[in-house]
């Protein structure tokens, strides 16, 4: 992340205010594909410009690297210096951000409209030409250094996010944090960026999103006169690597000095736009989405085991993990709040859930559809992921009857099917290991 | 290269001006206000409920406010607890409540469709609430927890402790969320008491923004609200705050044994809502530290490496305000970042604003001002605002003849009104074990261990 985590919402609609064909698409002619949403509610617009390429793309070594390199994207390349894509953006009104995933990185600009000539400007200058400045390399190693640190600092949880992860995945990329080892972050060299941009960032690994108040014809020429001459790159190579199946429960624990013991819980499960995806999606919300849901209620508010707690399903192009996240309440253990996330499991395993579960979850779908899709960013980001995690930014306009279709026997089968304890990571942060 | 640059720094931009869109306000026969704002560019409605009553109003029991306003959802006359959360949820919606400083708001963002049901529910959780004691318990004890909890995260409540610095005893020192203390004492007759003493109509305002009729939605307003005549006084305060002055440094250092990295604040007094220059204090402010390219960011993050972040701010409340500069550093780099963050400061008074950073900034303000007026739920709280602080209309239609009449001189003067120069107070958290000899250089020493109960 250059400032901030953007956490990406995936939503669905039943009855839409966008209307598909309102989103247009075009491709240049090096590979580099545009959707355009006009909407003049304000008068503003934006760019975000999406490289297939996350920590997933990394080896032990480089671990971090596409993290520093989204970082590296902002300090200078041939037309526009270390430190003048910030000032040149700032100073015609616009803004920008980044962040990485394990999957995908992304850059947003955030523009008066006006300024469009000057973003366009801007973007092609660094994916055409960027630059590596050894100082600037330096720096920027110590900025990524205190964000490492900062988030432990803060958030125990974080902590143990990446042990449990480590400990999940012995085989695929996804096994490391996005934001890399300390020891790779310390020891990455200038060779290993220029090999990295060389290989992921060139045109036709890149998809392009602009929302806002800009007009079709004005984009395609804009988009023709500062990327279609940048060259086309070889196809980035395949991620082969299949994480094997989990035959056994695996336990860590992390010695931390906290209040009360915090507890992660992860699943081995497919990825996004998977078959079973729309069911554990939902079951997602069932779980853990909002004061009635399933886990809040019983395990916050009804028996007070936990102070905190929720699920979280990734977007992932690879087989992930369903992570369950808890902290647990003053004089409780962790092996209780444990034993009782298991038994709301299964609940669900043995009884299903309610129809007025079903339809309150595709209710809180809709309403997140609504909520994302109101504002140009929203649109941008939603419009993007769609498009990447399923192919088709089409599908965000289809989801209604994906989601329609899942039924409740199908959301009890897909709890059973990877909610087993063979399946199972679980990890538990605290001052001393309970006896 | 450099022309270039230059053109584009130079060039004021001009937009299509963005104002407030059409409204409507008005009072009911009990004085409650309300605001109405079609917005139909979503299925969405907008409802926000605001009393003026917030953590200045705790005296000494430090949470009332914030308890209280979280206790309106534990059922109703009608309601029980679980079934408020379950009906808003079902329609995709959550109530939301909460106290900070100045004010107490509950709110929630539904679908046109199903607003009667929610509104039903919405207005009997501010004019019915029972206040149920074995939820009150059950609350109490999770908030302590939560309490002890948020103190893993020293970004996220240092600003309690420099309140404490900056206002000693004053109202604004006091912690909105409360201390382990003072929620172990919290009552349901006390609960009760603040309620009935706060929530009054004359007091309050219901603000609505979104895909409605307005005259449709005044007769629902009308048919809940227009007989909320509570039977008890309201408390009537006498709130006249005089900001003190600092006669030498500050450093409140607080002990967290276990930290890799040392968090800071550093500031003094600042302005309150209704300050007059408030938009172009804001300008000067995004030039030390209110963007990427800030003086602080770029200095600390971008040159030295030494931090992720740095920033500044004022926070404005109704009677006061502080100023504050912030950033994070790891332990062993302490005394470089703070001694950056020092002499970046001072560039404001040793060389003032050129004209070239000054048109940036406000294109920026300009530039970034629209998203923030995007959705129904933004708007609303821009009334909420409006009544709670009395902001004009014109804050935001007269916004950009306000940034755009800032000239250079100006801006001098607005520093040295503003900026605190001399005795600056610093609030650091991190190992006092490895940072406190580093430290005692900036200024007087108060130390605390972060697992006092106090802030």
């Amino acid at each position: 992340m250059k400032k901030l985590f953007i956490i990406i919402f995936i939503s669905i609609t039943i009855q839409a205010q966008v209307k598909v064909e309102e989103i247009k698409s075009f491709t240049l002619k090096n590979g580099m594909k545009f959707l355009v949403y006009e909407n003049h509610s304000i008068p503003n617009a934006n760019m975000y410009l999406f490289f297939k390429v996350g920590s997933r793309n990394e080896q032990i070594g480089i671990t971090g690297i596409s993290h520093f390199f989204e970082h590296m994207m902002f300090n200078g390349a041939k037309k526009y210096g270390p430190k003048e894509f910030d000032r040149v953006m700032e100073a015609n009104g616009g803004s920008n951000n980044a962040y990485t995933t394990e999957n995908i990185t992304a850059y947003t600009d955030w523009f008066p409209s006006s300024a469009i000539e000057v973003i366009f400007d801007l973007e092609s200058d660094r994916i055409r030409d960027l630059n590596f400045d050894d100082k600037m390399i330096e720096s920027e190693r110590g900025v990524i250094l205190s964000e490492r640190n900062t988030g432990l600092e803060n958030n125990p949880m974080e902590e143990l996010w990446q042990t449990v992860q480590a400990t999940a995945f012995t085989t695929h990329p996804y096994m490391w944090p996005v934001i890399g080892w300390e020891s790779d972050i310390k020891n990455w060299t200038k060779a290993d960026l220029q090999n990295f941009f060389h290989t992921y960032y060139a045109p036709n690994n890149c998809l392009v999103v602009i929302s806002g108040d800009v007009k079709l014809d004005e984009v395609k020429k804009l988009a023709e006169k500062y990327f279609e001459s940048i060259p086309k790159g070889p196809e980035p190579r395949k991620i082969h690597t299949v994480e094997p199946e989990q035959k056994g429960e695996r336990r860590v624990f992390v010695k931390r000095e906290v209040p009360t013991p915090y507890l992660l819980i992860t699943y081995h499960v497919p990825q996004t736009g998977s078959e079973d995806y729309y069911a554990l999606e939902l079951l997602n919300d069932v779980l853990s989405n909002g004061s009635s849901s399933r886990l809040y209620k019983s395990l916050v508010e009804e028996q007070q085991l936990a102070i905190e707690i929720g699920t979280y399903y990734p977007k992932a192009f690879d087989p992930t993990l369903f992570y369950f996240y808890a902290i647990t309440n003053d004089g409780i253990k962790s092996s209780q709040l444990e034993n009782a996330i298991y038994q709301e499991i299964d609940k669900i395993i043995e009884n299903g859930i309610t129809d007025s579960e079903l339809q309150k979850v595709k209710n809180q779908k809709l309403m997140e559809f609504y909520r994302t899709t109101q504002t140009i960013n929203g649109m941008s980001n939603t419009i993007g992921t769609y498009e990447l995690f399923f192919g088709d930014f089409k599908k965000l306009f289809s989801a209604p009857d994906d989601f329609k279709k899942v039924t409740k026997e199908q959301i009890q089968l897909v709890a059973k099917k990877y909610f087993n304890k063979e399946n199972r990571t679980v990890g538990i942060l605290f001052t001393e290991e309970e006896k | 290269m450099k022309t270039l640059l230059t053109i584009l720094i130079l060039s004021t931009i001009m937009n299509a001006q963005f104002k407030l869109p059409k409204y409507e306000t008005y009072n009911l026969q009990n004085g409650l206000t309300i605001y109405l704002l079609e917005k139909r560019n979503s299925p969405l409605i907008s409802l926000s409920f605001t009393v003026n009553a917030g953590s200045i109003k705790d005296g000494e029991n430090f949470g009332l406010a914030s308890f209280t306003a979280e206790a309106l959802k534990f059922g109703t006359a009608s309601f029980s607890k679980s079934q408020i959360d379950s009906t808003f949820n079902f329609y995709g919606s959550e109530l939301s409540s909460d106290a900070g400083y100045d004010f107490s708001i509950v709110s929630s963002t539904v679908m046109k469709e199903y607003f009667d049901q929610l509104f039903n529910v919405f207005s009997e959780v501010i004019l019915k609430p029972k206040f149920d004691e074995q939820e009150v318990i059950k609350r109490k004890q999770r908030w302590i927890a939560e309490l002890e909890q948020a103190k893993e995260s020293p970004r996220s409540i240092i600003s309690y402790y420099f309140n404490r610095l900056i206002f000693a005893e004053g109202i604004y020192s006091n912690p909105p969320q409360g201390l382990k203390s003072t929620i172990e004492k919290i009552t349901p007759e006390m609960i009760r008491s603040f309620y009935e003493q706060n929530y009054h109509p004359e007091h309050s305002a219901l603000v609505i923004v979104g895909d409605f009729n307005s005259k449709e939605m005044k007769n629902k307003i009308e048919s809940v609200f227009a007989n909320w005549n509570p039977q008890s006084d309201r408390l009537v305060y006498d709130i006249r705050y005089q900001q003190k002055s600092f006669n030498k440094p500050r450093v409140y250092l607080i002990d967290k044994s276990n930290s890799f990295e040392t968090t800071f604040m550093i500031g003094g007094n600042g302005i309150p809502m209704s300050n007059d220059d408030k938009i172009k204090i804001e300008v000067i402010n995004t030039i030390l530290g209110g963007r990427f390219t800030s003086w602080l960011n770029d200095e600390l993050r971008v040159n030295a490496g030494l931090t992720y972040g740095a920033r500044s701010r004022f926070a404005s409340y109704r009677f006061a305000g502080t100023f504050a500069m912030s950033s994070f550093t790891q332990t062993k780099n302490t005394e470089a970042a703070i001694d950056l963050a020092i002499k970046t400061y001072n560039r404001l008074f040793e060389k003032g604003i050129d004209e070239a950073t000054l048109t940036s900034a406000k294109n920026y303000i300009k530039g970034q001002f629209p998203p923030n007026y995007e959705t129904s739920n933004q708007l609303a709280s821009f009334f909420v605002q409006k009544f709670i602080y009395g902001l004009d209309d014109s804050y935001i239609n007269d916004f950009e003849e306000n940034i755009n009449s800032l000239t250079v001189s100006e801006t001098n003067q607005i520093i040295q009104k503003y900026f605190p120069k001399e005795n600056l107070q610093f609030t650091i958290i991190g190992n006092a074990s490895e940072i406190e000899r580093v430290v005692s250089k900036y200024g007087e020493v108060i130390k605390v261990s972060i697992d006092e109960d106090k802030f």
